[in-house]
């Protein structure tokens, strides 16, 4: 149950973002399979990934990706596995914004997709996470 | 002995002797407002030190206070006196004898903070310090560099020192227990550490030469993005001169590798590495590979990568920074489990210099994609920084090869760029239909795509890739992958089917029997995942004059792929009658968005919803028209599979 309230939560948040970056740049279509897949991956990890929010052991930052910002509260053995859902996360992020640039038919929008996502997800922040903002880290 | 330079007032009451010094300089220690009263026999004694300057270090107002000084035989002793130094001893309980005709004594020292001190002075210049339980963490208030890591545990030992004219000699042997550190992120932490350490250092001059043997037993560590558990052993010897340290030689015992050993020149003051050599002989990748080398170059892929086999790495460090290495391979093995790709057994060298060209000479002995066998091959290529390049690699697979050739490759920013071109030598349809588990078809796959452009996230081929097949043939172009490691690969292409030949066709896959020739065109294909998503396919009769049957069990098939709203223009009763039917054209199309494919046929009657998609003619004659357009494509994959799988008659409506 916990866990479809967090993939219903993402979802909640990559749906909200996409339907806030399409109203800003008009009419861009945004649901491709492609873009599904990738939501797919991003929610399945993301049952992994929500306590790590919340403990602050990961933040988001202002470029749009996830990071490691304090690890000292997982457990040693773990962290390198933490390190690798990092990793594959902004893989995935990665591949989300050059897709929807893609999908768009403008490939160079990418930095720009990826800027504005990086606003939407610190705005969508749970309270209790931590953000990166010009002045580094707050927590929400 | 010192020159030591002081002034200094002297009272004498009948409570003692009272000794005050202005200042006692020494070129190592200056001691502002420094006192000593002497009570005498029996009574209380203190020294005070307005200001201790050494090294740089201030210490304000330190303070020893002997509650019962002994002065006996030229022994000057003391019991439970206390020390204070402000900001680094809070108070230490102290015991002392000194006998300054030799200059030897013994003082023990303990406190809470601090754990026990026992020190041992010898008239011949030797001294011995013992430490019981000294808290590491106190020491990071009066360390910044290490005091930012937070460090914990403690540290008991001996330490000693001999001086015997122009040599000095220090031995140190210990243990560290419940050793601990975090960075404040925690991406450099260590738990529950326990080390034995013993080191020794000689100098007749301004030189030291040291040595020394580290022993890891217990506890773990991470040292971002690498984890560490207990069992390496470090020994080393070296000198300390000039304001650098010279690491002569190093061992260190790790788990998975038969010798690791460096040598570096580091300088003291920047911390940096002048000069550094790392070698590694038989390392084991099975077991370095997925602690070592993941973490590091691939942590989003940690869970599918799989190594094997052995490697050698020799590494040149110069001024902080990578200068060259060398790595040799001997039977290693590389394998994404993800996309079914592996390589290996692989064995040769792999040279790189920050500056310049190297040539990479690798003998790879066969691999795998998907379910394709890749035979040995020869990778030469170049190396130069970050750009790789090869006139040619020819991979063999199955009965053909797969020539890439003049590839120019470079690393940059996200990912790889760069261009090339790719050929396939013909392999034969019947191997390569046996190899994917497809049943057995005659023909040749080949392609010749002179133009392979490489892009982050992306890989495009100008040209075709051609199957003659079914004495027709099938040409595929404009192929483009997508994130082809990433969580949605896509596809890309068009494909192009002229006069395939229906008997063949049908007989190979099971779905009865039919004689003629179709095209057929696969336009905008795009695979997500593997997956079709998009296309617009058509499917039609060839031109030309030719004999044209349909066996009762493939208008069947046919009927049941218009879904179940499909129909046939005759009855069921009348069709038992014949084997096989006269037909003038067959056509079918398939729209496919998301996942439902718009089926059309040779003719559409969009307000009746229905399409025809075999048009009868001859003696006897049949139309099969369907009447479901809109078709689920998860549902009409599998209707195809069981079709064909079991080759069972579908339902006629």
């Amino acid at each position: 149950m916990k866990l479809m309230i967090m993939l219903r939560q993402v979802f909640v948040m990559v749906a909200l973002a996409l339907s806030a970056f399409a109203f800003a740049q008009g009419n861009l279509e945004i649901n491709t399979p492609a873009i599904s897949a990738l939501q797919k991956s991003m929610q399945q990890r993301h049952a992994q990934l929500a306590p790590l929010y919340a403990s602050g052991a990961l933040g988001l930052t202002a470029d749009g990706n996830v990071a490691l910002r304090d690890a000292s509260g997982v457990p040693m053995a773990q962290r390198g596995q933490v390190n690798a859902l990092v990793a594959a996360e902004n893989a995935d992020r990665a591949a989300l914004y050059r897709e929807i640039a893609r999908a768009n038919g403008h490939p160079e929008w990418e930095a720009e997709v990826r800027n504005t996502f990086a606003q939407r997800w610190v705005e969508r922040a749970q309270p209790g996470w931590w953000v990166q903002g010009a002045g580094g880290w707050t927590v929400r | 002995m010192l020159g030591i330079a002081c002034t200094a007032s002297l009272a004498a009451g009948a409570g003692g002797l009272m000794l005050e010094f202005g200042r006692l300089a020494h070129p190592a220690v200056v001691l502002d407002g420094l006192s000593v009263r002497l009570g005498g026999t029996g009574l209380p004694g203190a020294i005070r030190v307005g200001r201790l300057t050494a090294a740089g270090h201030v210490i304000d107002d330190l303070s020893f206070a002997c509650p019962k000084l002994g002065i006996s035989g030229g022994i000057v002793s003391c019991k439970d006196a206390r020390l204070v130094i402000p900001g680094v001893i809070d108070d230490a309980r102290v015991d002392l004898t000194v006998n300054p005709e030799t200059r030897s004594g013994s003082i023990t020292a303990q406190s809470a903070h601090w754990g026990r001190f026992e020190a041992r002075l010898s008239p011949d210049g030797t001294a011995e310090v013992r430490l019981h339980e000294l808290p590491i963490g106190a020491l990071a208030k009066h360390f910044p560099v290490i005091g930012d890591f937070g460090p914990g545990g403690f540290f008991s030992g001996r330490l000693s020192y001999h001086r015997h004219e122009s040599e000095q000699v220090i031995a140190l042997e210990g243990a560290v227990a419940a050793g601990r550190f975090s960075s404040a992120d925690g991406l450099q932490a260590a738990e529950h550490l326990q080390l034995s350490i013993n080191l020794g250092a000689r100098s007749s001059g301004p030189a030291w030469a040291w040595h020394t043997r580290m022993d890891w037993t217990a506890g773990e560590a991470y040292l971002h993005p690498l984890y560490f558990t207990a069992g390496p052993s470090l020994s080393a010897r070296g000198r300390v001169e000039s304001g650098r340290v010279f690491l002569e030689h190093a061992a260190l015992t790790l788990e998975g590798v038969e010798a690791l050993e460096l040598s570096a020149e580091i300088d003291i003051e920047t911390a940096q590495i002048a000069r550094g050599v790392i070698t590694v002989e038989r390392g084991d990748l099975a077991q370095l590979g997925p602690r070592f080398i993941t973490p590091v170059f691939a942590p989003a892929h940690a869970e599918s990568i799989r190594f094997a086999g052995l490697f050698n790495f020799k590494a040149l460090i110069a001024e902080g920074a990578l200068e060259a290495f060398e790595l040799s391979l001997e039977q290693a093995g590389f394998s994404l489990t993800d996309s079914a790709l592996s390589f290996g057994p692989v064995s040769g060298v792999v040279p790189w210099r920050a500056a310049g060209e190297t040539r990479v000479a690798l003998q790879v002995d066969g691999g795998r994609w998907q379910k394709l066998e890749l035979g040995p091959f020869a990778l030469d290529a170049l190396l130069d920084g970050p750009r790789f390049r090869a006139h040619e690699i020819s991979i063999p697979i199955l009965d053909g090869r797969l020539l890439l050739s003049d590839l120019d490759l470079g690393r940059q920013g996200t990912g790889w760029s760069g261009r090339g071109g790719v050929v396939i030598e013909p392999i034969s349809m019947k191997v390569l239909t046996e190899a994917v588990g497809l049943p057995p078809m005659s023909g040749v796959l080949s392609a010749s795509m002179p133009s392979l452009n490489v892009r982050p996230g992306e890989i495009a081929l100008e040209g075709a890739l051609v199957i003659s097949v079914f004495d027709g043939y099938l040409q595929v172009t404009g192929l483009q992958v997508l994130e082809p490691f990433g969580s949605a690969p896509h596809l890309f292409g068009d494909i192009e089917a002229r006069n395939l030949d229906l008997f063949q066709l049908t007989e190979t896959f099971s779905f009865g029997s039919m004689t003629g020739f179709i095209d057929a065109d696969v336009l905008g294909l795009e695979l997500a995942h593997w997956t079709p998503v998009r296309f617009d396919a058509a499917l039609r009769s060839s031109a030309g004059d030719y004999r044209r049957r349909i066996s009762q069990r493939a208008v069947e098939n046919i009927g049941a792929l218009g879904g179940p709203g499909a129909a046939l223009a005759i009855q069921r009763g009348f069709l038992s009658f014949f084997d096989s039917f006269g037909y003038r054209t067959i056509g079918l199309s398939c729209k496919l968005r998301g996942d439902v494919c718009v089926m059309g046929g040779i003719v559409v009657k969009p307000d009746e919803g229905a399409f025809t998609i075999v048009q009868g003619g001859g003696v006897p004659a049949l139309n099969v028209i369907g009447y479901n357009r809109r078709v689920d494509w998860v549902e009409l994959v599998d209707r195809i599979k069981r079709v064909v799988e079991s080759n069972a008659a579908p339902v006629i409506e």
